[in-house]
């Protein structure tokens, strides 16, 4: 594994580079519209952003998955922490941190689970299908993390996890004796398991839920960020109203809008020819990750470009179905597009490393 | 290779192919169809390519296809429309007397949205206002969770302007208190034409279907009933609407220009202020009405109902206990009794009976004839209302006197089927088209509407009730009215309105307000000679009404009533005293006016409807006739003497 300069992979792949570069400008520029100091934040997380970018791409993703348990420790230890020393903000523990410097350890906590499970399912031994050891081992080490992070509240980033594992276990294959007796067990334990669950929820991702089973129960109450989010969106029209017309987001009718909403007050300042624009700008990062997964000749490279790939990807549809009112209200951000520095930074992160699999596997 | 061969299609892979077999789970994975993680990877793009065309379907769909119904959604949140009411236009009487007009009702109203501290405004409005604050935060809370937060909530109506002053001295002190100004709704001559006048309330839901209606806010004055109903599209007006922006605290960003309501157009009724007056005043306390109409071209002068309502009580502050205190008082007081009470005409029908006989040659007005006070009919007796009879006389006499067996002798011949076509001819058993709501018809009975109603024959024994104005035979006073005329204008059947201009233009009857009926002018001569009797010979049954200055003629009945109007605590099919009538017209010669009244078991017709019509008629030649130079055509007529 040889040093590769960095001046020569960011001429390799231009492309990429500058859809992310028109990702999280087209962020600042939702910030800005609603606040120019929540767009000056973002803005210096995002170079702090590419710093780290700059950085990752630079080391050989072997040299970095060395250091996947240790990450994975680190940040389930601060996941602990938070939940005894964390910062409250509306109602929720999540932040971590001094002054103005504040991360979200469940956001990174997402990047550690990818690396993680990288480390359990990467090496491929020729055997068929996944030992139950393994799977359990996963399993816990997403349950963990994700049963910490569902009690701060944050059910969205929760759920990422377990969509994280889904992947690795969908791609890894699971032989289908183990796949019946999970699901047996599931099935008999759903009803219960239900319970548990529902018992453990709290008030308001109850409602949630109940809203988004029927809308109509509540249209002005529980529904109303989804309204007000369909709201926006579909006076976007083909063109937008622009910064100036959005008046959803001008007048602050939109709750959430610069961060789980976004896409929202994109999609009403820039109409139907922005959101397309947006939604192609993701599908090329897709495109290019799965494509550096397939390429990769090495297995651990291809599950973690191609676990990153799906991360990012499953975060972007369930937030812009959410947007939409296609799913229920979830705390999942957009990534690159929705405020917040933990978030942005992940998002580069991963793609940064999705970058360094395909520099380092092609060359 | 298989594998590989059916994932050519995606680049790349042939340089990868060689390293497939370092990572392949092998064929026992459930997952069948991808049996390589590679091909699963594809797999789940695919997944995602699906979920990102479901979403840009789905933007589609809510950014261009709902694109209006969003759009309108969004500026419902910014945008807080007030809606201003019109004001409604007024109703005058044709010499321009105002009848219903609107004043000004003080209201001091609550905006919730900009009250700081409600319980100290309650007590220092109960102390400007007099009244304990709880009565206002009722007031309040009533009202509070039907309307929206931005929109003034009443605390008090109808406030007196020292009130008024009082409140505007302490309003620094009370933010979100506003003394509004609304128009009130106001009957000037309180009962009097209540019925044809009507009264307003509020929009209901039914209302808001009509076309006119669909954009008026919620609360504004309707028409209910009468005129104010009939013409509620000209008096109504445009609504405005006072217009802020928003934010999503509801903090006004910016105030718009309002759109200023529209006043509704005022109209000028038919109606002579000085007859309907003179109407009341004669029927006093009786229940019974009054119709007074041009018969020339169906103008109504008068249209009197007892007893009455005051519509100011219904349209501003109605309570349960006023409206349920009308609707259950035995004397119906909301009914019109002019167009929606229906009565035996009695004796007046003589007048059908006579033009039927005429006409099928059945009488012959030179021939005497011998009435001795009874007849009798398949072993029945019939007797006339004069014990012993009336002598020999001819068809003037017989209706001066107002003979019943002449009648029933003429019906007998005449059959039931002829004296209803001519009842028909008349204007009877139909509806007389006036531009009120909710008019009755009445009926005139014949043989086919026996059967179909009572699925029995017409007997001839129910021919002669029938030519004398009973029995099955119903009418309202209008129709009596409207069937004078055509004898007045020697066959011309008005259609009688009430409605005469707006101020600015001129409503175009579409109808022939006059049409011309099936009898020949010639042949009225001697029902009309013995009309004139009635009132002007000394032992005509309507002598009450006669007056030296204009020549009357008219015709009296006194109408059997077998009814269920029964007083508290009586029995099914009480007699009762009789309805009394006086149908007539005036000046004989050139006639102008027709009138007709009706008094409720008043008894006998001449002495009691008759005082009651002359009234009217003296009115009338007062207002009208009394000045010679005004009708120069008078004179001249009173030389010819011809019926």
């Amino acid at each position: 594994m040889n040093k590769i300069p960095v001046s020569y992979v960011l001429r390799s792949y231009p492309y990429f580079l500058l859809d992310i570069i028109g990702l999280i400008l087209a962020g600042i520029v939702v910030q800005m519209s609603i606040d120019w100091h929540l767009a000056l934040r973002q803005g210096i997380w995002a170079l702090a952003g590419v710093g780290i970018f700059l950085i990752l791409v630079n080391i050989p993703y072997k040299t970095i998955l060395k250091h996947s348990l240790p990450f994975y420790g680190f940040l389930l230890a601060l996941l602990i922490l938070v939940k005894v020393a964390g910062h409250q903000s509306h109602g929720a523990r999540r932040w971590i941190g001094y002054g103005p410097v504040m991360i979200q350890p469940s956001e990174f906590m997402k990047l550690a689970l990818v690396l993680a499970l990288v480390w359990v399912f990467g090496k491929m031994d020729g055997k068929e299908g996944l030992s139950f050891g393994k799977v359990l081992l996963a399993t816990s080490m997403a349950a963990l993390p994700g049963i910490l992070i569902a009690k701060q509240p944050d059910l969205g980033t929760a759920i990422g996890l377990f969509f994280c594992l889904g992947v690795f276990l969908f791609l890894r294959g699971i032989r289908s004796r183990t796949f019946f007796t999970a699901l047996w067990i599931s099935v008999i334990l759903l009803p219960i398991g239900w319970q548990v669950v529902w018992n453990h929820l709290q008030g308001f991702q109850k409602d949630r839920i109940r809203t988004f089973l029927n809308p109509e129960s509540d249209p002005s109450g529980l529904g109303y960020h989804t309204l007000q989010s369909m709201v926006a969106v579909g006076s976007g029209g083909w063109f937008g109203q622009g910064l100036k017309g959005a008046t959803q987001v001008r007048f602050r009718f939109l709750p959430g809008a610069h961060t789980d909403f976004a896409f929202a007050v994109f999609s009403e300042e820039w109409g139907l020819v922005g959101a397309a624009a947006l939604l192609l700008a993701n599908a090329y990062i897709l495109w290019f990750g799965y494509k550096t997964a397939v390429l990769c000749r090495e297995s651990r490279g291809f599950f973690l470009a191609a676990g990153l790939t799906s991360l990012f990807g499953i975060s972007f549809l369930v937030n812009a179905s959410m947007v939409v009112g296609i799913l229920p209200v979830v705390g999942i951000p957009m990534p690159l597009l929705s405020y917040g520095g933990s978030a942005l930074l992940v998002s580069m992160m991963g793609l940064a490393l999705i970058l360094n699999v395909r520099t380092h596997e092609e060359t | 290779m298989l594998e590989y061969t059916r994932v050519r299609g995606i680049p790349g892979l042939r340089s990868a192919s060689g390293l497939n077999q370092r990572f392949i789970p092998g064929s026992g994975s459930f997952f069948k169809m991808g049996s390589t993680p590679r091909r699963r990877l594809i797999a789940l793009l695919l997944l995602l390519a699906v979920g990102f065309l479901v979403l840009l379907a789905r933007l589609f769909d809510v950014q261009i296809e709902q694109h209006s119904k969003y759009t309108k959604l969004a500026q419902g949140n910014i945008l807080r429309i007030i809606p201003l009411p019109p004001l409604r236009g007024a109703i005058m009487d044709r010499n321009g007397v105002v009848l219903v007009g609107n004043s000004t009702n003080f209201v001091v109203s609550m905006i919730p949205d900009e009250v700081i501290d409600k319980r100290k405004t309650f007590s220092i409005l109960g102390q400007d206002l007099a009244v304990p604050p709880s009565v206002l935060e009722e007031a309040f809370d009533r009202m509070r969770d039907v309307l929206p937060n931005y929109i003034p909530v009443p605390l008090m109506a109808h406030m007196s302007t020292a009130k008024v002053g009082r409140v505007s001295m302490d309003i620094y002190r009370l933010p979100g208190i506003v003394i509004q100004t609304i128009p009130q709704r106001t009957y000037i001559q309180g009962p009097m034409a209540a019925h044809l006048l009507g009264y307003v309330g509020s929009l209901t839901v039914g209302d808001m279907k009509k076309s006119y209606a669909r954009h008026l806010p919620p609360g504004t004055g309707i028409g209910k009933t009468g005129v104010e109903k009939t013409f509620d599209d000209i008096l109504q007006g445009e609504p405005g609407e006072s217009r802020k922006l928003v934010d999503s605290q509801g903090s006004v960003i910016r105030k718009l220009s309002p759109r200023y309501p529209t006043q509704g157009h005022s109209i000028h009724l038919t109606l002579d202020f000085r007859l309907q007056k003179a109407a009341e005043d004669a029927l006093g306390d009786r229940r019974g009405a009054v119709v007074a109409l041009d018969p020339n071209n169906g103008e109504i002068l008068a249209l009197a109902s007892h007893p009455s309502f005051d519509p100011n009580l219904i349209s501003s502050a109605l309570t349960a206990k006023t409206w349920n205190g009308l609707l259950n008082n035995p004397d119906h007081p909301l009914t019109d009794r002019a167009i929606q009470g229906l009565y035996p005409p009695g004796s007046v029908f003589k007048v059908v009976t006579t033009m039927a006989g005429l006409k099928a040659g059945v009488i012959d007005p030179a021939k005497p004839f011998k009435c001795n006070g009874i007849i009798f009919l398949g072993g029945w007796a019939f007797h006339d209302w004069k014990k012993g009879g009336h002598g020999t006389l001819h068809l003037r006499r017989a209706i001066m006197q107002s003979c019943d067996i002449y009648f029933y002798r003429a019906g007998m011949a005449l059959g039931p089927d002829k004296i209803a076509e001519m009842a028909r001819n008349f204007g009877l058993g139909l509806k007389t088209g006036i531009d009120l709501p909710s008019e009755m018809s009445g009926t005139v009975p014949d043989r086919d509407w026996k059967m179909k109603r009572m699925h029995q024959p017409w007997y001839p024994g129910e021919t002669l009730p029938f030519a004398i104005g009973q029995g099955y035979l119903t009418v309202t006073p209008l129709q009596m009215a409207r069937l004078m005329g055509v004898v007045a204008t020697r066959g011309f059947l008005s259609t009688p309105h009430l409605f005469l201009s707006t101020e600015h233009s001129v409503r175009f009857q579409t109808e022939s307000i006059v049409r011309k009926i099936p009898v020949e002018p010639t042949s009225f001569s001697p029902l009309r000679e013995g009309l004139w009797a009635v009132v002007n010979e000394p032992h005509g049954t309507g002598h009450p009404v006669r007056m030296k200055e204009m020549e009357i003629a008219g015709k009296t009945g006194t109408a059997q009533v077998i009814s269920n109007r029964i007083p508290a605590g009586g029995t099914a099919h009480v007699k009762i005293r009789p309805d009394s009538w006086f149908v007539g017209f005036a000046p004989f010669r050139n006639p102008k006016i027709v009138v007709s009244v009706l008094v409720e078991n008043g008894g006998d017709g001449g002495d009691v409807a008759g005082p009651v019509a002359r009234a009217v008629f003296k009115e009338f030649y007062q207002d009208y006739l009394s000045h010679p130079e005004s009708q120069p055509d008078l004179a001249a007529n009173k030389k010819e003497q011809r019926f």
